[in-house]
């Protein structure tokens, strides 16, 4: 049996077209497929050799011979055996090409997905992704099967024919060229069934989606009602989902026809033959009876063929999403070999003026929200700009090592589901048991059934609005990057714990360099110095309180007055 | 935590009923069947007996037009089987948007708690690959299952009819395919459903690292969640790999159990033929026979297996059900618009109380602000205010009827909930605001965006109150999500409305702005406000202040201020001022 290594590597798939894809994946377990084949093959001979047997058995009761009919009974089991055998193994075999495929796939989609980063969601919907780890995965599974099955069929019907053209050439030659001009036959079918299948797919991708995002918005549905207007459209799109499926059915319904149809044709047209020539004596009874039960066994490797036909065409059209969302590249990124940048570097933001010194804790007060979060974004390069660190350009720079140095944290990262301690990281118990306290978030684990060893659910959600910023907060401290870029991260929480936090951040970050993005007189009042920024420029830099007694504008913006 | 699956009594009950709901297309379904199934009984039949006329010697005439009626059979039958295979795609597609859509209407009704214990994939999963698999079952599998079931059945008594005796050997495969079949019936739908199960894993996982994909990115979390892609694919694999070992064992057990009828039919029917017992002729046609009911019943056997799929597909799509809160059916009015709560208690876990005796009753028109510490249980108590959960003792009431009893639809008329989530749905800027009020005109939808003054970036959208959102090219800040959020809110028009964190992601001053206009446009609506800006407290009528799930203070601003208690504490050091801990 092939080894079934659920995690091999996984290795650098072909990515010129869907079906270049598929080639790849296939090679990737040739040998499984090798002994697909070969018990597939061994399946279906034994198969065909059965009536032969059955023949002989029939002729020794003619004969009233004991003795050979115990003989050919035997040979029946005999080879009812190697059918059983062979039947097995190819199935375990198909199974684990399907495994193989779809977790290879599936991983590949997962990993590349992590790979893409902030680029993913700008390019594809989730829901889309989501659809190929679903569905098509099961789709390009079924190829390998597919592919063994197939080969295994042409082989057989090779063998027959070869029995029977030593029997008779004429019949011979007439099986070896119907067979391949049947399965031609269904042929002016694929096109558009391929297309019809590949609208119903889209189709039913907007429905997941809409589906998808009944089940993430249902919080805020439940709050203002309008469940039975989100019913109403899921219906709709559901409905238009079933009329695609049914236009799917009216070519695909004429495969099983074909199906009986041709290879029905096919066994008529042979024994036609075969009785007209044995009225004119060329035949005997015996070959006519041998060719009628062929052509009849021929039957099986041919529904086998139009099957992995269907099945190939699916994998196809599957095929083409998962290249798709695998050829989606991330940004580009600098090569320059990584300078040596000290634990707490400088950074200098030449589009708004904004210079960050080393090692210390600068707020950023602007006059909008936005204005801020784009220098935090141009400051972690996810958006473009003119940003140095230690003096060296950032776009320069491989984004993996900018990914390292600047860690840009927002009210929008996704909390993890899984044990808590996992997802708030740290490179020590005690790194992340610092953060939690650095974030006044104590409380919350302390509230956990298991503490930290709790399994939390998917983007926070057993969690207030504030719990989870301050998760999140303590997560991005535990990371201890070199530069750490907060934005708004007191926005959910009380007075209280913002003060406690304010406190805390400072001391957490002393030595290290660090950027708040806030409006919050008490983050604001705690940091080393303050740059005000207006109209996207730096107008202003100093100590809080020197901001205060000299900008009215900046007073107007970051003092909390009563009216 | 997973949502239920439901039991193999309740999907017979909700199968049964599918089939009633559908009697005529099913009925017309099954007799295409059975006219192809004939055609297809008749043809070997003619075959057999073409080659006996050449045995013996008969004309090409009548060999042609044997071979003529043969092949407008097969025509036939293929014709048959075209409509037959149609009907069946057409009912099955039926069956399937009644499925869907079911499953769709019972997760709009389940309970929130239920929902975020489960987490999205697990819904997703359901909503996908089980509709999938359990298409497959009902546009492939049915049909099949039809086709097979009336060929062994109709060849069965073809066989009795030409020999009663010969069905005797029949019987010795009868033990080995009943015992195979049961030993695996019996496994086979847990292992499935385990594997269904590995496999919401599986999807949950992908659909956290897209949704996160930033998050991965900036928190250099790649490693980690290819990990966990790896350790769900590995238990996937493993599922996988119990469901392959029992197919492996039932497999080769039935496929010896086919064939072991043909060589005992054979054996027996040679040793009744040496006795005298019966003609050459039956042994022939019932060895025939025997092999000609083989691929029937295998397909029929082999459908039994993705049954089973299909089957536990279903059963998590229906299972859903009985997590389903029971109706709210209470008919009884609210006697007049004042929300009241008293000594309620509630807690997600058994044993810890978020919320420890808590009263708390609003005067029409009244706008309540409620403060606290993060965590003092103040999103819980605006969801139990707003009926979405049912405490656990104590009462909700709005105007002398207990809250959580009221039909959603109905309470939803009077009190309604917003807080800070910011989802956009899929569809308009119109779609998001008129979500529970479909029937709004433009100007109304318009009206309620300028009441949140979203109309000015509303306006600058390529088309408006019709652009699609949630899409990349036009993408919706939190903010702007929270202005549509209380549009929508404006639109639905409750006369109470609770705020939890409604504009914590709007930057203060704008916040600000947003909450004076809006008490403008809910003049004379009973607001409760939850709010870490203290702003909000200072504008309210009565501020409320929660700690560890009780209310510890209330009163006007001033009045509290003064007291010097904890709200006091709170405002000086919102100011910056107070003494920092």
């Amino acid at each position: 049996m092939p080894s079934n290594n659920p995690l091999p590597e996984l290795g650098d798939p072909d990515l010129r077209s869907p079906r270049s894809y598929l080639r790849w994946l296939i090679g990737r377990q040739s040998r499984t497929l090798f002994l697909g084949v070969f018990w597939g093959c061994l399946w279906m001979a034994s198969m065909g050799l059965t009536p032969f047997a059955i023949g002989r058995a029939i002729d020794a009761v003619s004969d009233k011979d004991t003795g050979r009919l115990w003989t050919w009974t035997g040979a029946i089991i005999g080879l009812a055996l190697v059918t059983t055998v062979g039947s097995v193994l190819r199935h375990r075999c198909d199974t684990i090409g399907r495994l193989k495929a779809n977790y290879l796939t599936f991983r590949l989609v997962a990993s590349h997905a992590t790979r893409l980063g902030a680029t993913l969601s700008k390019r594809v919907s989730t829901g889309e992704v989501v659809a190929i780890g679903t569905a098509d995965i099961t789709r390009i599974g079924a190829l390998p099967g597919a592919l063994a099955r197939g080969i295994g069929s042409a082989v057989t019907v090779v063998l027959v024919a070869v029995v029977l053209l030593s029997t008779s050439v004429t019949l011979g030659l007439l099986v070896l060229i119907g067979v391949p001009a049947l399965l031609m036959g269904t042929g002016p079918l694929l096109s558009p069934l391929h297309k019809r299948i590949g609208n119903y797919r889209d189709l039913q991708g907007d429905l997941t989606s809409r589906a998808g995002d009944i089940v993430s918005g249902l919080r805020v549905l439940r709050g203002i009602g309008g469940e039975a207007t989100f019913g109403e459209r899921y219906r709709k799109d559901s409905q238009r989902v079933r009329q695609a499926g049914v236009h799917v059915a009216k070519i695909e319904s004429v495969l099983p026809a074909a199906e009986v149809l041709l290879p029905g044709i096919f066994v008529v047209a042979v024994v036609w033959f075969g009785a007209r020539q044995t009225i004119g004596g060329d035949l005997t009874a015996g070959d006519l009876v041998a060719a009628y039960g062929y052509a009849a066994f021929l039957m099986l490797p041919m529904r086998t063929a139009t099957s992995a036909v269907q099945s190939f065409v699916g994998a196809d059209v599957a095929s083409k999403r998962v290249v798709g969302v695998l050829s989606l590249e991330p940004e580009p990124t600098g090569d320059t070999a990584p300078p040596v940048v000290s634990e707490a570097p400088d950074l200098y933001d030449a589009t708004s003026g904004l210079r960050v010194h080393p090692g210390v804790m600068t707020a950023i007060a602007a006059a909008t929200p936005e204005e801020g979060a784009e220098i935090a974004e141009r400051l972690g390069r996810y958006a473009e700009g003119r940003v140095t660190v230690g003096g060296v350009p950032l776009e320069t720079l491989p984004l993996d090592q900018v990914r390292d140095l600047v860690l840009v944290a927002r009210n929008d990262d996704f909390l993890f589901s899984g044990v808590l301690a996992e997802d708030l990281g740290g490179r020590s118990d005690q790194v992340r048991a610092q953060a939690l306290h650095d974030a006044n978030a104590e409380d919350i684990v302390e509230a956990l059934p298991d503490g930290l060893d709790t399994v939390v659910s998917e983007g926070g959600a057993s969690f207030s609005g504030g719990q989870q910023q301050r998760l999140r907060l303590a997560r991005a401290l535990a990371a201890q990057p070199p530069v750490l870029v907060l934005v708004d991260p007191t926005s959910a929480v009380d007075a209280h714990t913002e003060s406690v936090i304010a406190e805390r951040l400072h001391t957490s970050r002393s030595e290290r360099t660090t950027v708040v993005v806030t409006n919050s007189p008490l983050l604001l009042d705690r940091a080393d110095e303050v740059a005000f920024v207006e109209d996207g420029k730096v107008v202003m830099t100093g100590t809080h309180r020197e901001l205060v007694s000299g900008s009215s504008q900046y007073a107007a913006v970051v003092m909390r007055e009563e009216a | 935590m997973s949502l239920p699956v439901a039991d193999a009594k309740t999907v017979r009950r909700h199968v049964r009923g599918l089939v009633r709901s559908h009697t005529g297309l099913l009925t017309r379904t099954v007799l295409w069947f059975v006219l192809a199934t004939a055609c297809g009984l008749v043809v070997p039949a003619l075959l057999g007996e073409l080659v006996e006329q050449v045995e013996k010697g008969v004309t090409t005439t009548r060999v042609d037009v044997t071979v003529l009626v043969i092949a407008g059979l097969l025509i036939l039958q293929g014709v048959f089987t075209r409509t037959a295979r149609l009907e069946g795609a057409r009912l099955g597609e039926l069956v399937l948007a009644d499925i869907r859509e079911g499953f769709i209407r019972r997760v709009l009704t389940l309970p929130l708690h239920t929902v975020e214990k489960a987490g999205g994939g697990d819904l997703l999963t359901r909503s996908t690959r089980d509709v999938d698999s359990l298409s497959r079952a009902v546009r492939m599998g049915a049909p099949s299952i039809l086709v097979a079931g009336l060929s062994v059945a109709l060849t069965l008594v073809a066989l009795a009819v030409t020999s009663p005796l010969m069905v005797l050997p029949c019987l010795v495969a009868v033990p080995v395919i009943v015992w195979s079949t049961r030993w695996y019936l019996k496994r086979a739908r847990d292992a499935y459903l385990a594997e269904a199960a590995s496999y919401s894993d599986l999807t949950q996982g992908l659909n956290e690292t897209v949704s996160g994909a930033r998050t991965v990115e900036s928190l250099r979390r790649s490693g980690p969640r290819v990990r966990r892609t790896d350790a769900h694919v590995e238990r996937a694999n493993r599922a996988e790999r119990r469901t392959l070992f029992l197919r492996s064992v039932w497999f080769p057990l039935m496929d010896f159990g086919y064939i072991l009828p043909v060589a005992a039919t054979l054996l027996f029917g040679g040793l009744f033929y040496i006795e005298g017992w019966v003609s050459l002729g039956e042994v022939t046609a019932a060895t025939l026979y025997t092999r000609a009911v083989i691929d029937p019943l295998d397909e029929l056997l082999g459908w039994l297996d993705e049954l089973q799929v299909g089957d536990a597909s279903l059963a998590r799509l229906i299972g859903v059900e009985s997590a389903v809160e029971p109706e709210r059916t209470t008919d009884r009015r609210p006697a007049d618009d004042r929300l009241t709560a008293e000594g309620i208690a509630y807690g997600y876990r058994p044993g810890h109380d978020v919320l420890k005796d808590v009263s708390l009753s609003t005067g029409a028109g009244e706008r309540v602000a409620v403060v606290g510490p993060s965590g003092a249980g103040k999103s819980t108590l605006a969801r139990i205010l707003t009926g979405i959960h049912g405490p656990r003792t104590g009462s909700v009431t709005l105007g002398g009827v207990p809250v959580h009893e009221m039909p959603l639809e109905e309470l939803r008329r009077h009190v309604a909930l917003v807080t800070q989530e910011h989802h956009v749905f899929l569809g308009s800027v119109r779609d998001n605001v008129a979500l529970a009020a479909p029937d709004a005109t433009d100007a109304e939808v318009t009206a309620a965006l300028t009441a949140v003054a979203a109309d000015a970036w509303v306006q600058a959208l390529p088309d408006g109150i019709d652009t699609e959102l949630g899409t990349e090219e036009t993408p919706v800040s939190p903010a702007q999500a929270q202005q549509l959020a209380l549009a929508r809110l404006v639109l639905a028009d409750p006369h109470t409305l609770v705020l939890d964190e409604a504009t914590s992601l709007l930057d203060p001053r704008a916040a600000r702005d947003l909450e004076r206009s809006l008490a403008g446009v809910l003049r004379g609506r009973t607001v409760i406000a939850i709010a870490h800006r203290l702003h909000t407290a200072y504008d309210a009528d009565r501020v409320v202040v929660m700690e560890d799930g009780r209310i510890t203070e209330q009163g006007p601003h001033a009045e509290l201020v003064s007291a010097h208690g904890t709200y006091a504490g709170l405002w000086e050091s919102w100011h910056g001022r107070g003494p920092s801990t």
